[in-house]
Parts: C-alpha cells; sequence; structure tokens
C-alpha cells in the first residue's frame, strides 16, 4: 500500500517535470517539441560524461548537464526552431529530426549498451517495511519543489507575467513593449532544464540508453493531451492521473499492460474531452 | 533543359524499370529495387493523406507493421496462402485507421501528429511485451514467399507499385482531391462552403493505411520474417523525408523520393551504417533549402523544358 503511494507519486513528479516543460512551450511559443525526450536523454548522458568520465563530483555533475541542456534547448529554438515558425508542420519536422539526429550521435559516442550513473543518494528509506529507495524519494522531492518553484515564478515575478502575457497573445504582449523572442528563449531553457532535471534524476534506478527519450515523450503527449494543450494545472492533474493509473494497473493485473494506459487515456480523452481536462481546444 | 512532356517522363520511367531485370544482374540490386517499390508505396500512401490534406501522420509505421504483422499472423499460424495476406494486411490497416482517425481527426490542431506518433511507438513496445504471440523482439520468421524467383517478385512489386501510384495520383487530381487540398489551405473555409471535412481526412487516412497495409503485407513475405522495428519512428520519419524529398502533395515525387533515398543508401559504400544520420541531415537541409522538395520541381521543369512551370 505504502508503495503503491509512493512509487505513483514518483512516477508522477518525473512524467510532471517532463509533461510541464512540454505544455509550457507550446502555450507560450506555440512550439510542439518533439525533441522533448531528447532534452531527457541529454540530461543522463551529460552527468554520465561529467560524472563517469571526466570525475567530476556528482552534484556540480549534474548541475552542469542540467545547465548544458538548457543552453542546447535555447540553442536549438533560436537557430533551428525560430526560423521555421511560420510552419507548425515545420516546426514538428525540424524538432523530430534534432531529436533523431541526437539520438544516432549517443549512438555513435556511447554505443547502444546501458550506462550506469551513481545515485545520489544510496541510503535505504524503509517505510512500514518496505524498502522506498532514497533516490525515488529524492526524485519525488526535488520534483515537487521545482514545479512549485516555476509556478511561483510564473505567478509572483514580472518576467513570470511577461510569460503569461506571451502565452494570452503574442501580438498583444510585444505592443506591451514584451520581447517576445527572449520570452521564448527563457520558456525553452526552462522548458529544456525541467525536462533535463528529470533524466538526471532517473538515470540511477533506470536505463540510460541512446533511445531512452521516446517512451517518456510519447507519456508526456498523453499527460499533456488529456491535462489539455498548454495548462499548466491541466498536465500537473493528467501527471498524477497518469503516475497513480499506471502503478496501479502495473501492481493489479501486469506491468506488460502499463504501457497501455496512456494510449486509452489519449483515445479516452479525445473521445470524451477533447479539450483536455483543464485546456481549451487549440487549433492552428 | 530538353523538354519531355508528362507522358515522356512517364515513359522514360517505365522503360527503365521495366528493363531492369535484363540490365540489372546482380540479384541483390534486384533486391534494392524490389525494396524501392514498396517503400514508393509506404510514401506515396503517406503524401495521399498528409501532403493532400496538410495533416501530418507521424505514425505511418503503425500501418505498415499492421499489414506485416498481419500476414505474419495468417502465413505463419493459421497456414495460409500469401495471397490471403495483401487484402488482409491491408483491411487491418484500415481498422487501425479508423481507431487513430475517427477521435483526433474530427479536431483541428496537433492532435492528429501526437496520437499517430504515440500509437505506433506504443504498437511497438506491445509486439515485444506480448511476445508470446509476436515473437518479441526476434518477431516471426518462416513466411511463404508470394513468388519464387527474383525477376517475377521484382515485377510484381513493380506492378504493385505502379498500380497504387496511378490510382493514387488519380484519386488525387480528381475532384476529391481538390477537395481535400481545400482542407490544406484552409480548413475553415472549406467548412463554410459545406464540405464535411473531417469525413473527408478520415477517407483519406482509410485509403493511405489501406495501401500502406497491403505493402507491409507484401514486405514482410519478401523479407520472410517481420519485427518490431516495422511499427518504429525510424520507419515513420523515413517515409516522411521520402515524400519531402519528393515535394510534398505531388504523390510522384514521393515515388522518386523513395527510389532515390534507398538507392543512395544502399548503393554508396559506407552509408548504410549512418542511414539515419543521413537521412535527418537530409530533412534538416530541405526543410531549410529546399521546402518544396527535390523531385516534384525538377519533373516539372523537366515537362516544361527549361523555365519552371
Amino acid at each position: 500500500m505504502v508503495e503503491i503511494l509512493v512509487y505513483g507519486a514518483v512516477t508522477s513528479a518525473i512524467y510532471a517535470m517532463l509533461a510541464v516543460g512540454f505544455t509550457l512551450i507550446f502555450g507560450v511559443a506555440r512550439v510542439l517539441n518533439l525533441s522533448h525526450g531528447t532534452f531527457y536523454a541529454l540530461g543522463a548522458y551529460f552527468t554520465f560524461t561529467y560524472n563517469g568520465l571526466f570525475k567530476i563530483p556528482l552534484l556540480p555533475a549534474a548541475l552542469l548537464a542540467i545547465a548544458t541542456v538548457a543552453a542546447f534547448g535555447v540553442l536549438m529554438e533560436r537557430f533551428l526552431v525560430r526560423p521555421l515558425r511560420h510552419s507548425a508542420l515545420a516546426v514538428l519536422m525540424i524538432t523530430l529530426a534534432v531529436s533523431l539526429l541526437i539520438e544516432q550521435v549517443l549512438f555513435l559516442i556511447f554505443g547502444s549498451e546501458y550506462q550506469n550513473v551513481q545515485s545520489f543518494v544510496s541510503a535505504k528509506v524503509v517505510i512500514a517495511g518496505v524498502d522506498l529507495g532514497g533516490q525515488r524519494l529524492l526524485t519525488l522531492g526535488v520534483g515537487t519543489a521545482l514545479i512549485a518553484g516555476l509556478w511561483l515564478f510564473i505567478q509572483r515575478t514580472r518576467l513570470g507575467s511577461a510569460i503569461l502575457a506571451v502565452s494570452q497573445d503574442p501580438t498583444a504582449a510585444q505592443y506591451m513593449g514584451i520581447n517576445t523572442n527572449r520570452v521564448f528563449s527563457i520558456v525553452m531553457a526552462i522548458s529544456a532544464a525541467l525536462a533535463a532535471t528529470a533524466g538526471v534524476l532517473v538515470a540511477p534506478f533506470l536505463t540510460v540508453q541512446p533511445g531512452m527519450g521516446l517512451v517518456p515523450m510519447i507519456k508526456a503527449f498523453s499527460i499533456v493531451i488529456l491535462g489539455g494543450l498548454g495548462s499548466i494545472p491541466g498536465s500537473l492533474l493528467a501527471a498524477v492521473v497518469l503516475g497513480y493509473s499506471e502503478t496501479l494497473v502495473g501492481y493489479l493485473i501486469s506491468s506488460s499492460y502499463t504501457e497501455l494506459v496512456s494510449l486509452v487515456a489519449i483515445l479516452l480523452a479525445l473521445i470524451l474531452r477533447p479539450a483536455g481536462l483543464f485546456g481549451k481546444l487549440v487549433a492552428f | 533543359m530538353p523538354r519531355l512532356g508528362r507522358w515522356g517522363i512517364v515513359t522514360l520511367a517505365l522503360a527503365v524499370l521495366g528493363t531492369a531485370p535484363y540490365w540489372v544482374t546482380s540479384s541483390y540490386l534486384l533486391g534494392v529495387l524490389i525494396l524501392c517499390n514498396l517503400y514508393a508505396v509506404f510514401a506515396s500512401s503517406w503524401d495521399f493523406m498528409s501532403g493532400q490534406t496538410g495533416r501530418e501522420n507521424f505514425g505511418h509505421a503503425l500501418f505498415v507493421g499492421a499489414g506485416a504483422y498481419t500476414a505474419a499472423f495468417l502465413n505463419v499460424r493459421f497456414g495460409l496462402s500469401p495471397w490471403w495476406s495483401l487484402p488482409a494486411g491491408g483491411l487491418v490497416a484500415v481498422l487501425f485507421g479508423l481507431g487513430i482517425g475517427l477521435p483526433t481527426l474530427r479536431l483541428r490542431g496537433p492532435y492528429f501528429a501526437l496520437a499517430t506518433l504515440a500509437a505506433a511507438t506504443i504498437m511497438q513496445r506491445l509486439t515485444v511485451i506480448f511476445w508470446e504471440q509476436t515473437g518479441g523482439e526476434e518477431g516471426l520468421s518462416g513466411l511463404t514467399p508470394l513468388l519464387r524467383s527474383p525477376a517475377a517478385s521484382y515485377y510484381l512489386s513493380l506492378g504493385f507499385m505502379l498500380a497504387v501510384a496511378a490510382i493514387l495520383v488519380a484519386l488525387a487530381s480528381s475532384r476529391w482531391g481538390l477537395l481535400l487540398r481545400s482542407i490544406r489551405g484552409d480548413e475553415a473555409a472549406a467548412q463554410a462552403a459545406g464540405v464535411n471535412t473531417t469525413l473527408h481526412k478520415i477517407g483519406a487516412l482509410l485509403v493511405s493505411a489501406f495501401f500502406a497495409g497491403v505493402g507491409g503485407a507484401f514486405y514482410a513475405h519478401y523479407q520472410l520474417q517481420v519485427g518490431p522495428t516495422l511499427f518504429s519512428v525510424v520507419v515513420s520519419i523515413t517515409v516522411i523525408i521520402m515524400s519531402y524529398v519528393g515535394g510534398i502533395g505531388s504523390v510522384y515525387g514521393a515515388v522518386g523520393g523513395a527510389f532515390l533515398l534507398t538507392l543512395m543508401t544502399e548503393l554508396l559504400r559506407g552509408v548504410g551504417q549512418y542511414r539515419l544520420l543521413f537521412y535527418t541531415l537530409v530533412l534538416m537541409a530541405i526543410l531549410f533549402f529546399l521546402p518544396r522538395g527535390f523531385i516534384a520541381p525538377l519533373v516539372q521543369r523537366l515537362r516544361a523544358g527549361g523555365s519552371p512551370s
């Protein structure tokens, strides 16, 4: 019971970190970023490179990895996505191309074998006779703190208001003197950093290999569709719903069926409530 | 450039392809040409739906894989003649198309693109998870070939590809094709003019899924095995890149793109290993420098003789 509660919460936190970034860049810049899973994989691989190969201590290595991925996201947005923003299809294509390209590059450098990343906390945490694993609890804690921080940042700061303004009406925001391109860069950095953090945190207990980002990104899609494209509260709620549904299905039926949960979620959401839990229908 | 006219180009292409078994002596090369024909079917069927209506399908592998696995089940598990696989593969792919198209295509926006990508990826995972039925990572093998002789197989694949291309070009240049392109141009305006856009988008998807499914079944009987990678993003994106190289929305361009890319990656030494890397770089170059593609503009120049039409 405790196991289901905690594991469900950990899965939800990972999904939330991925989905919030994905929905944020869509809500603000109308960019559907199909390379979002790449940020997650790159977070894990840069931590592995800095810590495992360059022998930088784990915590600075992880922070450096997250910063590197954020910088990568900003450069990608600036030089590959922005010139093609006039066409939604071209944006989808270029981001998918970037994700395949990075996957191939990772494959050429590291090969397809699994890499090991050290745990941040090796302590066992035993509650009610069940070992929950310190790394999982750390993931839950960091994920919750980051999302709460992002929420405060958007609601309480001037820059946060600018992000909200651009998400509501980019043209009007520009007339009010907001530099929309700068807002896009900042949002891309936040989005990439959140996904990379998720990758860094799960690296010690999941497999690190070049294609690791694809399935989590598919989960992020289903969460974002379920929650409503562009809605952060919707994504959070949907992340919890999907995280717990998968954990429950895994415990009650079989872990084989957890993969089906997200597909069923997408189809049900699109049939019953296409706008998602909290969203508005988007068209472009 | 010489002025060839439409039928000049068609005659030239048919003459080259029709005599291939006489001047292509290695059976390996003939096999590459069969692959070209099958990829041409996948790419042109993708282009028919996504190029005409502008609704981008990121999971065409779903239909290819559905057709191929249907063929493998019927042939290996139930011992049916391989000829049953072709219609059955097409029909199963149509069912998958209905499952994806009905909930997503009535909406505007990115839902269709996301759902197709998700569905194909999840199918790939499911074929691995339910390995007792599907053979897991190894897939199913031991399919019987449609025809034994390499030359006969080649002509069958060529005839199949030409028939599919002819049907799709005819549909695209019909009144229905015009309707579909009106959805790409401005869906709201098409709706305002009384077009049931959802119905037509789903119809186009079903046509596209059917030919991809038949092609997938053909592919399974040519490779004599099926595996989970048939559902992979790599297959979907390869097909999309072929259409992009050909010039989106032209259907025949996709056929040319499939030949060009398949031949290049199979024949250039050293490229094979880095095929996917090469494909993604081609796609990025096309997005930035040749948004109209490569084959279709070239064909238009040849038709008109020098000046682009």
